[in-house]
């Protein structure tokens, strides 16, 4: 579905900052905003928890009981052969398993969970506004449920260089 | 930025307390067991040295990697190795204890045990005492040379100590790597004469560094409370808090490693250092060491948001100073003595040891800048964030 966008374009990430802060003071819509860098204050500033983190620790402990199971399984019940003098169950030589079946799984499925959540796969089109956003210029793209009058203007006054009306399909924006 | 800082009455109270602590300790040991007390000397020698070692490292880790974001605190590293000296002392003061705590120490030691008498040409006291003298000469050269860079670097500036710091650095990270692990070989490894771990120097040369942290993180965070170190942020103690979680992998892997090969192995010899801890008396404390060391550190700075929080990170700290003890409490006494026994020696030795090496940092960072005035990354760490 396209739907008219408003496009804030700048040269400098410190200009772009200030005019998300000041958006979002005023609780306006920022859609996307593409650039040649990424920047910690600016990912700080759209505040996009990254659930990632939580969605390892689950899948870890999920692989830890998994492949404990599985050991236990294998060593004890299904084929119980013993050797040097070990008992059937023993925990330290399953730590190993246990610690490299967990980072190995748990890296995995972070980086497929990823590249589902941003849509990428192999031989995917870019979507870019602008061939410029990965030369020297920032897009902030809003959409124009606010007032369109009173979002250009706060754009402009962040030190925006242009400012671009533009149909843009909502399903490759982000939303923040 | 003109800060230096003056130690506080209360803190120079609280040091000559702790070591009148330390000395009624020592006599009282003296006079009513002289192995154990001995023990205990070598324990909190080598507790002490670690950290003075640890800090060390860490200070030559930063300038290696050009790691500007620890610039603004570097002092307080620089002043825990000034221990070293004293560290030094305290352990020649050892050699009239060699045969408490050491098997191949005692005499005619090697006409009965075939083992012992195979190593003699490498364990015997002179040669023993010959090496602590040369690794001793040369980390305190080497932490002379990097303090008088430091004093230099505050009077003149310049970029001249800054490159100098760096060269000596790399000098220090050598010396440290080859002759702080064999260190620990010939101190408390050796203590098992029949037991080896080719794993065991570079595991306490690398530990050092994991409590050293934990110790400057007390003493940024004690400086920071009194209003130094006015631009501490978030994202310096969001660094120090990683460092801890990073060693304290480090730890547990190296801990497992050593612990695994042997007991996979079964080579009565090497069995015989783990038996009595794994499974004899010693096993509380075994599980403990993991415990304290390990899965607490690991489990409580998983999150950065909690790691850095002001409360949880002294915490920590704590815990891993009482982790360290534990650590080496299990090295060295079921080999010396061969009793868990624990009370007022333990205690008061180690809060006289505290109480020195709190007076010797204390003093150390009084005497130089706080806050590196003239260090080329100083502003790079003022402003760093994440």
């Amino acid at each position: 579905m396209a739907n008219k966008h408003i496009i804030g374009v700048f040269d400098d990430e410190n200009k772009l900052l200030a005019a998300i802060k000041n958006l979002k003071q005023y609780k306006a819509n920022i859609k996307d905003v593409y650039g040649p860098t990424t920047n910690h204050d600016l990912i700080k500033a759209l505040t996009r928890e990254s659930l990632l983190p939580f969605l390892a620790v689950l899948v870890a402990i999920g692989t830890i009981i998994g492949a404990f199971g599985f050991l236990y399984y294998t060593s004890v019940i299904d084929y119980p052969l013993r050797y040097s003098g070990k008992p059937l169950f023993s925990f330290p030589p399953m730590v190993v398993i246990l610690f490299l079946l967990t980072i190995l799984v748990t890296g995995g499925v972070s980086v497929l969970a990823f590249l589902g959540r941003v849509q990428l796969f192999p031989g995917k089109q870019p979507v870019m506004i602008d061939p410029r956003a990965s030369d020297d210029r920032f897009y902030l793209v809003m959409d124009q449920n606010f007032n369109p009058e009173e979002i250009k203007q706060w754009i402009n006054e962040a030190g925006a260089l242009e400012i671009v009306e533009k149909e843009i399909d909502t399903s490759t924006l982000w939303g923040f | 930025m003109e800060h230096t800082y003056k130690p506080s009455t209360l803190i120079k109270a609280l040091a000559g307390v702790l070591i009148v602590i330390g000395l009624i300790a020592v006599i009282y040991g003296f006079a009513s067991d002289p192995a154990r007390t001995w023990s205990n000397v070598l324990i909190n020698n080598m507790y002490f040295i670690t950290l003075a070692m640890g800090a060390l490292l860490f200070y030559s880790l930063q300038y290696i990697t050009d790691s500007a974001w620890s610039a603004l605190f570097q002092r307080v590293p620089l002043a825990l190795g000034a221990f070293l000296p004293i560290g030094a002392v305290l352990m020649l003061l050892l050699y009239f204890g060699l045969p408490d705590i050491y098997e191949w120490a005692q005499p005619g030691i090697t006409e009965t045990d075939k083992l012992i008498a195979h190593k003699e040409p490498f364990l015997n006291v002179p040669f023993f005492m010959i090496r602590m003298i040369l690794y001793f000469a040369m980390w305190i050269a080497l932490f002379v040379v990097l303090r008088k860079i430091a004093v230099k670097e505050d009077t003149a500036g310049g970029m001249d100590p800054f490159f100098k710091s760096r060269y000596y650095s790399k000098v220090f990270i050598f010396v440290s790597a080859i002759f702080f692990s064999l260190a620990a070989k010939d101190w408390i490894m050796t203590i098992d004469s029949h037991w080896y771990s080719t794993l065991f120097g570079f595991r306490s040369a690398v530990n050092s560094i994991y409590y050293a942290i934990a110790v400057i993180i007390l003493i940024i965070l004690y400086l920071n409370k009194l209003g130094y170190f006015p631009q501490l942020n978030t994202a310096h103690r969001n660094d120090l808090a990683r460092y801890l979680f990073r060693f304290s992998i480090v730890f547990g892997y190296l801990w497992f490693m050593q612990f695994l090969i042997i007991w996979y192995a079964n080579i009565p010899e090497l069995t015989a250092y783990y038996y009595p801890r794994f499974l004899g008396e010693w096993q509380v404390l075994f599980y403990a060491e993991m415990l304290i060391n390990f899965a607490i550190p690991f489990i409580l700075l998983m999150s950065d948001v909690v790691g850095r929080n002001k409360i949880v990170m002294p915490t920590i700290s704590i815990i891993l100073i009482i982790g360290l003890w534990v650590s080496l409490f299990l090295q060295v006494m079921p080999g010396s003595t061969g009793e868990l026994q624990f009370g007022f020696i333990e205690t008061g030795m180690w809060l006289g040891y505290a109480g020195l090496f709190i007076f010797v940092v204390f003093t150390a960072l009084s005497g130089l800048q706080l806050i590196p005035k003239n260090h080329p990354q100083l502003e790079e760490s003022i402003h760093h964030h994440l």
